[in-house]
């Protein structure tokens, strides 16, 4: 391992995987937020991005998901481009999205917001439904009650087990340890680690980085809308200028 | 529990909740006077230093079952309409203030087709009279044709009306039709006016809607004439006595219609695949659409539902008062959004309830709005509005969502 981590943010080419974005240029509106970012998640790969607030990671993954001004550069998934997509396009090439704040559908019934999940679908997948149920048995307990009535941790477990109802390649879950109480936060991330386990590549956005980068198989470290560091993350754990810069030491 | 803690806790209520108490006090006493009125009990004139008051009187129970009938009959109508303001609110984000007038547009395209239908019933008898004139065939005479009821566009005051007895498939084809024709126009209006808009501010799109408000109202205008007419006629309109309650079969028609409709719409947004994409929607338009959810879609869906609704509304309207003028939406919209706005807006289910809520309140209030006073029945029902909005600032169902 390096004694430092890297600089050079994209993976060599025959090593691209699933999501490969490479020189974007992004914001809302005239304003730009992204300049010449890279970023790859491979097949199965548990990829987090950290960074100081308004280094723009949420931004990374809206853009993916069509969801930003697209000023430049290129977003590809499984060798397609994807930047012309709408947000329903993406969901049906396989990604799924997972916002941070109000992510469930307050008014509407667990089992629902689940079926909102394979809208796009003409008939509801029961057996991704099974599968749901079964990753968070709670959900099937309260499949009836209003989303709104769930506690913040079971709210992101049906948020992400919504993102999970078309079995998405790859799973973008933005800070999902936000505004859960902290013996909740390794729960969580224990069943992030489980559904990347099974097949699922993960992106995550995260402000507790110490742990996100000693769960993941590769970190980014974002600053100013551009790519700092990018390494496996335990080296980037390992790494004083990280730890100095981003990590508070 | 003994009555010094009872009167206790009373006081501690009217202390606590001064505003709370003389409502309900207040409340309280007309009941008592509505009771005392049913019972032809009367008290009075109790002598004040400026004027005797009556408590209590003569009411016949018949008479007060007819302004609740009545209350129900309007409330009815009023929250059929609402429907689609409540949509459009909490799907689109806006107040539609040409509502109203969407409600004047389903009325008069719908009529129109009345007319034409229940005219070729009056052109046939014209055929037929005159071929009575010439070969004496036939028991249709002339003089018993009635060509102004061919067209409602000429139609003078008084002179002629269709009904859901002497012609009940003009009727209902016009209601179909009304709400066919509401549709195609909110669909139109969409595309030319809302839709390019669409990621504008609420203020904005208010602001437009006044003014598509305004362009539909004057050009029925243009089209149908400014005059009020009288559109439906009661020959041999069947009614019923119901215990000094006179019903008759276009209220019944309207009240069974709008239930019907009422419920199809509950069972499509708690049941279907639409409805519950249309819920979702109006919990939190950014996640449906990181959800997959196809948004122009169900906008579009949500318009046709909606503008569907609000067209038979205006039809059903013009069949139970029988007077259709190019302002009969927009002096209706007012109560709309009260009904609305009482409910908890952007929850169909209040805009029902407050629409319930609005049309007895300006009909029971009759009971004691009498003669002159009459005309303050309206204003009573914005009073109750603003007093459910005082103790309950969301409005009956606030905070539910429920599309």
């Amino acid at each position: 391992m390096s004694e430092h981590a890297s600089r050079e943010a994209s993976l060599p080419d025959d090593e691209a995987g699933l999501l490969a974005v490479r020189d974007l240029d992004a914001g809302y509106g005239d304003l730009q937020v992204l300049s010449g970012v890279d970023l790859d998640v491979r097949d199965g790969e548990y990829v987090t991005i950290v960074g100081p607030n308004g280094a723009g990671k949420s931004t990374v993954m809206k853009s993916v998901f069509g969801l930003t001004t697209y000023m430049g550069g290129e977003i590809r998934f499984r060798d397609e481009p994807i930047h012309e997509l709408a947000p329903e396009q993406i969901i049906h090439e396989g990604i799924g999205y997972v916002p941070q704040n109000e992510n469930v559908f307050a008014g509407l019934s667990v089992r629902e917001n689940l079926e909102m999940g394979a809208y796009i679908l003409d008939e509801l997948p029961q057996d991704r439904l099974r599968d749901v149920y079964d990753r968070f048995p709670i959900l099937e307990e309260r499949e009836s009650q209003t989303a709104g009535s769930l506690s913040g941790g079971q709210q992101q477990m049906l948020a992400m087990g919504r993102a999970l109802m078309l079995d998405p390649g790859l799973l973008m879950l933005d800070e999902p340890s936000a505004g859960l109480a902290p013996d909740l936060v390794d729960e969580m991330f224990d069943r992030i680690d489980r559904i990347n386990d099974d097949g699922t590549s993960v992106l995550m956005v995260e402000q507790n980085a110490k742990e996100a980068l000693r769960r993941c198989d590769r970190g980014y470290v974002l600053a100013n809308g551009q790519n700092s560091y990018m390494d496996d993350g335990d080296a980037l754990l390992d790494d004083e200028e990280v730890r100095q810069e981003f990590l508070g030491g | 529990m003994d009555a010094n803690a009872t009167i206790e806790r009373g006081v501690g209520f009217a202390r606590s909740s001064t505003g709370a108490s003389i409502v309900t006090a207040f409340g309280a006493v007309l009941f008592l006077d509505l009771v005392a009125k049913l019972a032809g009990v009367s008290l009075g004139p109790l002598e004040t230093p400026w004027f005797g008051i009556w408590f209590g009187g003569d009411i016949a129970v018949g008479q007060f079952a007819g302004f609740i009938w009545d209350g129900i009959v309007i409330g009815v109508v009023i929250g059929l309409a609402s429907i689609g303001l409540s949509l459009t609110y909490s799907i689109l984000n806006f107040a539609n203030f040409a509502h109203g007038d969407y409600v004047t547009a389903g009325a008069f395209s719908g009529w129109a087709v009345t007319y034409v239908i229940a005219g070729i019933g009056g052109l046939l008898a014209i055929t037929e009279s005159a071929v009575n004139a010439v070969t004496g065939l036939g028991t249709y005479r002339l003089e018993d044709a009635d060509l102004v009821r061919l067209v409602l566009l000429q139609t003078a005051p008084l002179e002629a009306g269709a009904n859901m007895w002497l012609s009940p498939a003009a009727i209902v084809i016009g209601l179909v039709a009304a709400a066919g024709m509401t549709i195609v126009l909110s669909l139109i209006l969409d595309r030319l006016v809302y839709r390019p808009m669409r990621d504008a501010d609420g203020i904005s799109l208010l602001i437009a809607s006044i003014g598509v408000a305004f362009a539909v109202r004057y050009l029925v205008a243009l089209v149908f004439g400014a005059n009020r007419r009288i559109v439906t006629s009661s020959e041999k309109l069947p009614s019923a006595n119901l215990g000094g309650v006179i019903v008759d079969a276009h209220e019944v028609t309207l009240v069974v219609v709008a239930a019907i409709l009422m419920f199809g719409l509950h069972v499509l947004l708690q049941r279907t695949k639409l409805g519950k994409a249309m819920r979702a929607m109006a919990d939190n338009r950014s996640l449906a659409q990181v959800t997959g959810i196809p948004t122009e879609r169900v906008i579009k869906s949500t318009w046709i539902i909606g503008a569907g609704l609000t067209g038979a509304a205006g039809f059903l309207l013009v069949l139970s008062q029988g007077g259709l003028g190019f302002q009969t939406g927009w002096l209706l919209l007012l109560l709309i959004f009260a009904a609305v706005i009482m409910g908890g807006i952007g929850s169909i289910y209040g805009a029902i309830a407050g629409g319930l809520v609005i049309g007895l309140a300006s009909r029971v209030s009759l009971v004691w709005l009498q003669g002159d006073l009459a005309s303050f029945a309206r204003p009573t029902a914005f009073a109750l509005m603003i007093l459910v909005l005082l103790f309950r600032p969301s409005g009956i169902f606030g905070g539910v969502k429920t599309a």
